[in-house]
């Protein structure tokens, strides 16, 4: 019994990881351009989607199929950018979402086309045996999973605090009117933010499906589904909330497997997140925001 | 003395509504031109229409012989404009010191970046001893020092000032008075609004009285007495 809540604990953690990146990718475009975007999800599905299909006709190596996904989501996130978002800068917010679900039955539509299977199979990161330690095993595909997320809050996080450009995105984050009068060029911003957003899924994309060893077109609403749960239960548009949120939101839905069922896992995090907004609106994370 | 930024016949309108029906004036090079009048009557949409955050639907506004209605934001602020917004708009979340080098965005030289960021420190006192605070735990005081600090680091020729006084204690408002009148020597150019008459008569070279979105009189600080500038800035001028 204690043995199993620790291996859950170690499993919910490292799908938690996956959700976090997923959860800071949604999180970015949310912040920054205050718009939901359906299709961040989609993008991503397209990206391992174009890895997929440069595989099953070129067989890559994982790194060049790691490039390619990451190639593929940032283009399907410059499309997005372009038709649902830049249109509607100054407009409404309902428009751009709408747009922005109208792209996602395009993308899946797309990756359908091209490949019509609804599975197919993607390499796996790594295919030896797990590790044991002790009672436990681990799995180590999911320890870098763990690490490669580590690396990429790391990193972004040295990209918001350290450079000229998270100094703009946060004043735009903060104050958007605010940072224009500062000499901040918002549309340019959300460009590059989108592109960071888009890399940052690209990344949790592909260890996703690295690890699961499989993509099919669900991916995509799978993907944009467990960000927008997981931003949802760390704070709208806080970054550290959104590690937070993935990571309980894995953890949740491990141990409740172990308790419930698979069938009830999903049901779980779903009712978890409905106490949450009842009881504590503004989501475990609650930072400071002037009003605007 | 020549004007610095010349507004002519500016339409700014909220859906239907036109908060601005054909704004004309002019801030001459060197002066602090004020503008008052009471609420909701078209102060802060002619600000945010001359920084560029507002649209106009049609007039021209001038910045040193450059058309610069309906410019973006930025290139605006490229060009030696800085607005202090209404309500000081900090960055909460962010320092002091971060909130300075936002406000100089648009500049790459970092060593002189660096020394002004020093200087804005030495200028306002008050937020070096917060340099590495976040700047939403300053006072209200201290935020609209930060804002105009902020503005201040884009070097602008013109400095636009949107009620700075707005919620301040009486010696804050004085001492925002003084620094104005300071800029000024320092040859910044300010063109300011203000619901506070009388401290802005104190410091005008020239304003003017704006009601229901047109200019309804224009002259220096002697022109009209002040306590019915101060009526028709508080009230209007009424008409029935």
């Amino acid at each position: 019994m204690f043995v199993d809540l620790i291996q859950n604990t170690l499993d919910g953690l490292t799908s938690g990881a996956a959700y976090a990146l997923l959860a800071v990718g949604f999180t970015l475009i949310f912040g920054v351009l205050r718009r939901v975007n359906l299709s961040y999800g989609p993008a991503i599905m397209f990206g391992c989607y174009a890895a997929t299909w440069f595989h099953v006709h070129f067989q890559g190596g994982l790194l060049l199929l790691a490039v390619i996904t990451i190639a593929g989501t940032v283009l399907a996130g410059a499309y997005v950018e372009r038709l649902c978002f830049a249109p509607h800068r100054d407009g409404s917010a309902i428009a751009a979402m709408v747009a922005s679900f109208a792209l996602w039955m395009q993308l899946e539509e797309l990756a359908i086309l091209a490949m019509p299977k609804h599975l197919y199979a993607f390499p796996a990161l790594y295919e030896g045996r797990p590790l044991a330690l002790g009672p436990f095993s681990l799995r180590v595909e999911a320890l870098l999973m763990l690490l490669v997320t580590v690396a990429t809050c790391v990193a972004l996080h040295r990209l918001l605090y350290r450079s000229r450009f998270g100094l703009a995105v946060r004043a735009v984050i903060e104050q958007p009117v605010a940072a224009q009068l500062a000499g901040i060029d918002l549309p340019g911003i959300f460009v590059r933010i989108f592109a960071v957003a888009s890399l940052v899924g690209a990344i949790a994309g592909y260890l996703i499906v690295s690890s699961s060893e499989q993509v099919t077109p669900m991916l995509g609403m799978w993907s944009t589904l467990k960000g927008m749960l997981a931003m949802m239960l760390g704070g709208l548009g806080s970054l550290p909330g959104a590690v937070l949120g993935g990571l309980a939101l894995g953890l949740i839905e491990a141990h409740s497997q172990w308790f419930f069922g698979p069938q009830v896992r999903d049901l779980t995090a779903y009712l978890l997140l409905f106490i949450l907004l009842a009881l504590r609106p503004s989501g475990l994370w609650t930072t400071t925001r002037s009003a605007s | 003395m020549s004007a610095l930024l010349e507004v002519r016949d500016i339409v700014t309108a909220y859906g239907k509504i036109e908060a601005l029906k054909g704004v004309s004036l002019e801030v001459q090079q060197g002066s602090i031109t004020c503008l008052l009048g009471p609420n909701g009557a078209g102060k802060t949409t002619l600000m945010m229409t001359t920084a560029g955050i507002l649209k106009p639907k049609a007039g021209s506004i001038r910045f040193s012989g450059d058309e610069i209605a309906g410019a973006a934001p930025h290139a605006i602020v490229t060009k030696g404009v800085a607005l202090v917004p209404e309500n000081r708009l900090v960055f909460p979340n962010m320092t002091v010191v971060e909130n300075l080098h936002a406000g100089a965005y648009r500049r790459n030289d970092q060593p002189e970046i660096a020394a002004d960021v020093d200087r804005m420190l030495t200028r306002f006192p008050v937020l070096k001893q917060r340099a590495a605070q976040g700047a939403g735990t300053l006072s209200g005081g201290e935020q609209q020092m930060l804002s105009v600090a902020r503005a201040l680091m884009s070097r602008p020729k013109l400095l636009l000032m949107d009620e700075p006084s707005l919620g301040l204690a009486p010696l804050i408002v004085e001492e925002i008075f003084r620094i104005i009148a300071e800029l000024r020597k320092d040859g910044t150019t300010i063109f300011l609004v203000e619901q506070n008459a009388h401290m802005a008569l104190t410091v005008a070279h020239h304003f003017y009285l704006i009601e229901q979105g047109k200019v309804t009189f224009s002259g220096t600080p002697g022109s009209l007495a002040e306590d019915e500038v101060i009526k028709r800035a508080y009230l209007g001028s009424a008409k029935t």
